[in-house]
């Protein structure tokens, strides 16, 4: 899977970055109705996610790898639930249209806008983030960083070629009457699995 | 379109529409704390603007050397770089690339540029589909209407409007749910996603040192735009370069908050180099490479960018909070108080320079001149200052219009023009008719329902000093008056009451005859010659008494004397003499304020059991240029008799601003109302300001609106406050 940068967890400033800034992080992703769960190991996600397929009628779903949504089990768990889950690049290309649900991981939040950054250089990530009605994505709950400025700074660190997303919330307009309106053209839910369970195996 | 536009009727138009005022009214009340909590979680907002506008500063300095580094890098990462000199240039390359690559379906992202240069309609006619996947822009265009908002481009319309455009385009009926018609674009435009060969997209700003490019989105249609195309063309003006990835940080930080009050919009994307897309071919579904183009726009920008006045405008991120905060474009919205394509008081300027000089004079007279843009405008951009230059400008290309130089002609000769002023104030009746009237100072203007002007005092300040001036033993300093036309002809009791409260300081006043008009009616108009004659006489005027200070109870007044240096820059002899003035003269609340200070009087006083209710109001000159908002609420609170009720958005415009009340009455009165209204609810007998062209527009809103309230100018209340009223 192509990858803007391969080892972003190393490029997290040290003692700036961490989990006590999970609270702020998750106070300000709800504030614009990104629905965050803070589990301690990954495979914790399984659950959630069948109560959101359970609630959605959702019956195909794509999912992207990272490390947190292996450690998840959650694609074999789909499938054990009777749900497609397409997993390859040309199944997720030629299926997109038709999935209720895209699962991916990002590789860190930012306390001051509750956004999450994703490497979205790989197409397949960025197809399950960007086209299906619900979108959830993985994070590590130590993975966050105070400013927007210091997420720029780590960017600037690397950054020459590829596609870096911030996603902040769900897809959204207020272009009729100002109304806000979720769900436009991106997903019309944001769900991000905050888990404590470090993946280099080191506890939080 | 050579034709001059008639903005009255424009106007007139835009004030009957219902759905407008309504959605502009009701913007207009929520943004402001909307985006003050915003603004919460930062914790120096002054420090981040000042960063800001650093930073844009320093990228147009060397602006040719970051537009060269950041074709290169984008080059290097195998993009192919475009440099448009004008619209017509950019839509050849368009047109003629999708030629060349079979392009029949287009998806566009949110771009201004490709408006201003009236992209779709060229693509449409070589017969390939273009669709604006913004639902704002989506609707728009099915309308065949121009954004009316840089970022809520269908502002004007409401959901009943849509439904109706969404039924004809779609041909079945849509209900007007806002929710239903969303997901009803969202259907509609998936199919174009999918199927289109190119997406255009704007930048919000474009990396020098590495050739990427952010987008800001909130829908997600930049995402898709930039993802399932072959193709993306990324039309970027050069006001969007900066020097580095980390200069984005402010950009990031400012404008979501101050765009539409989010901390982070939905979607921001950092994109650079040919990324990964997914093609079908006979054989399936492969991985290929984008092909990528940025076409970097001129169209006057560069012009722009090489004058150091109007580099300026580099500052702008296209937020939108200029127009959200001015009270001109919540009355007429964003298709009257525009060029072709960006309004308000920054499209005023940036119309000069992608439309031209013709399309700038149409315009510009709308901006009133209240500098409430310059609070908010995360780049700091002077806005109104830039529109009287570009109006110098217009002016020493085109001259004045032959009537308005025939007026100027009069109020350059004083004696002459304060003849006139007398006998209007006895027959004020000849001067309310006839082409005159429009551009003479506006208590020459007619009357309105809503709105009496004043009328011409029988005997002027100038002729009652006599009885007024007294002489003071052992002056504590010598004071020279200005009071300015205002004070002098409609309101000369205020000017007596000023005289008064300097002499209780132990001062001694003088009134130099010789002054008379500021000059700020005259340069307004962007004129310079008349207006250095205006300055000269007065600099002359007060020349011949040696004054320690120039006291002047008018904001305008104090802010148009301190720009007589600047004005008379070209004559060093002239501009000493007008430094010398400009040196002296002070505002006279703060002044006075200062003196209660000294000598503890400026203390907060206890209430008496029976005080009057009193608000001030805020003129916006005094505030925002002078900077002076504290002193003349000390002054009220340091007298027993009076209790100060803050009245809502007291800062705001109250309509007058000059020449402007009288110019555009049909703009001037509902501001007028809506600030009469914010009076009432305070429950004040009286009604303070500190500014003459102000109680000039407020006495008139009184009397016709609520005639129980009194007007008075700080000066009328610490007079008639002094204790010993014999010794005045």
């Amino acid at each position: 899977m192509k990858r803007t940068c391969d080892n972003w967890q190393d490029k997290l400033p040290v003692g700036k970055s961490g989990i006590h800034l999970y609270e702020e992080f998750e106070l300000r992703a709800k504030n614009v109705s990104t629905e965050v769960f803070h589990v301690k190991r990954a495979d914790e996600a399984g659950k959630i996610i069948l109560d959101i397929v359970k609630e959605t009628g959702a019956k195909y779903v794509a999912s992207v790898w990272c490390p947190l949504v292996e450690a998840s089990g959650i694609v074999d768990e789909l499938k054990d639930n009777g749900i497609i889950v397409y997993t390859e690049q040309i199944d997720i290309a030629e299926n997109i249209d038709i999935t209720d649900m895209g699962i991916s991981g990002v590789e860190f939040g930012i306390a001051e806008c509750g956004s999450v950054c994703q490497d979205a250089l790989a197409i397949e990530t960025r197809l399950v983030s960007s086209l299906p009605p619900l979108h959830i994505a993985f994070m590590e709950s130590r993975n966050i960083v105070p400013e927007i400025g210091d997420a720029i700074d780590i960017i600037s660190g690397f950054f020459t070629e590829g596609y870096v997303s911030w996603l902040t919330g769900p897809s959204r307009t207020a272009d009729i009457e100002r109304v806000l309106t979720i769900g436009v053209h991106g997903p019309g839910r944001l769900v991000i699995i905050a888990v404590d369970e470090g993946m280099d195996g080191g506890a939080v | 379109m050579s034709k001059r536009r008639n903005l009255k009727k424009e106007i007139h138009e835009k004030l009957n529409d219902e759905v407008l005022r309504d959605a502009l009214g009701r913007f207009a009340e929520e943004y402001p704390v909307a985006r003050e909590k915003a603004l919460e979680n930062i914790e120096d907002v002054e420090t981040l603007r000042e960063s800001l506008k650093s930073m844009k500063r320093d990228s147009v300095e060397r602006i040719s050397e970051l537009a060269d580094r950041f074709e290169e890098e984008a080059i290097r990462h195998g993009v192919r770089v475009f440099r448009a000199k004008t619209g017509e240039d950019l839509k050849q390359y368009i047109l003629d690339l999708c030629k060349e690559r079979g392009v029949k379906c287009i998806v566009k992202s949110k771009s201004m540029a490709s408006e201003e240069v009236e992209l779709n309609p060229a693509l449409e006619k070589a017969g390939i589909e273009v669709k604006e996947t913004d639902l704002g822009e989506w609707i728009i265009s099915l309308a065949g209407h121009r954004p009316s908002h840089m970022v809520l481009p269908a502002i004007h319309l409401n959901r009943y409007q849509v439904s109706e455009y969404f039924s004809r385009e779609l041909d079945k009926s849509i209900d007007p749910d806002i929710a239903f018609m969303v997901q009803t674009t969202r259907v509609a435009l998936r199919e174009s996603f999918l199927n289109a060969d190119m997406g255009i997209t704007g930048a919000n700003f474009g990396v020098a040192e590495n050739g990427a490019i952010g987008l800001v989105t909130n829908e997600g249609n930049g995402r898709l735009a930039t993802t399932l195309p072959r193709i993306h063309v990324v039309i970027i003006g050069y006001e969007k370069l900066i020097p580095t990835m980390k200069d984005a940080t402010p950009i990031l930080r400012l404008l979501p908050r101050n765009a539409t009050a989010q901390l982070m919009t939905s979607y921001m994307s950092i994109i650079s180099g040919p990324t990964p897309i997914m093609v079908k071919g006979s054989d399936g579904w492969k991985e290929d490479k984008k092909e990528i183009h940025y076409i970097l726009l001129d169209n006057g920008r560069l012009t722009a960018a090489h004058d150091d006045i109007f580099k300026e405008v580099y500052q702008c991120i296209r937020c939108g909070a200029c127009l959200n905060v001015c009270p001109v474009y919540e009355l007429v919205g964003g298709h009257v108080y525009s060029g072709h394509t960006y309004m308000g008081g920054i499209g005023t300027i940036l119309s000069a320079f992608t439309g031209g000089m013709k399309e700038f004079e149409d315009f510009n007279a709308l901006c009133i001149g209240c500098r409430k843009c310059t609070t908010v405008c995360p780049g700091k951009i002077n806005i109104p200052d830039l529109i009287e230059e570009m109006r110098i400008r217009s002016v020493k290309e085109n001259g004045l219009p032959f009537a308005v130089s025939k007026i100027f002609d009069v109020m350059t000769n004083r004696r002459f023009f304060h003849g006139l002023l007398r006998v209007a104030s006895v027959a004020q009746k000849p001067f309310t008719s006839g082409g005159l009237v429009r551009h003479l100072p506006l208590f020459l203007g007619g009357m309105t329902k809503d709105r009496s002007l004043p009328a011409i005092a029988k005997i002027p300040l100038r002729d009652r000093i006599g009885d007024v001036i007294k002489k003071i033993e052992k002056p504590a300093k010598r004071v020279g008056f200005f009071s300015g036309c205002t004070m002098d002809f409609v309101f000369p009791e205020t000017g007596e009451n000023v005289i008064k409260v300097i002499q209780d300081l132990n001062m001694e006043v003088v009134y130099p005859e010789g002054q008379g008009c500021c000059g700020k009616p005259v340069s307004a108009t962007g004129d310079v010659e008349y207006t250095k004659k205006l300055a000269m006489n007065n600099i002359e005027a007060f020349e011949d008494f040696d004054v320690d200070v120039i006291i002047c109870a008018c904001p305008t007044g104090v802010e148009q004397i301190r720009d007589y240096p600047h004005l008379l820059e070209d004559d060093p002899e002239s501009k000493a003499r007008a430094k010398k003035m400009a040196d002296k003269v002070e505002e006279f609340s703060s002044f006075v304020a200062r003196e209660y200070e000294k000598t503890g009087r400026l203390k907060k006083a206890a209430k008496k059991a029976d005080a009057v209710k009193i608000t001030y109001h805020d003129s916006c000159h005094l505030k925002r240029v002078l900077g002076i908002y504290e002193e003349p609420r000390k002054l009220i609170e340091s007298l027993e008799g009076y209790e100060l009720v803050e009245m809502q958005d007291a800062d705001r415009c109250c309509g007058m601003s000059g020449a402007f009340g009288v110019q555009h009455s049909n703009l001037s009165i509902p501001m007028l109302t809506e600030k009469m209204g914010k009076i009432k609810k305070t429950g004040a007998e009286i009604v303070a300001c500190a500014c003459s062209g102000c109680m000039v527009q407020l006495q008139g809103g009184i009397d016709q609106q609520t005639p129980d309230k009194k007007m008075k100018h700080i000066a009328d209340i610490l007079a008639e406050n002094i204790k010993d009223q014999k010794a005045i």
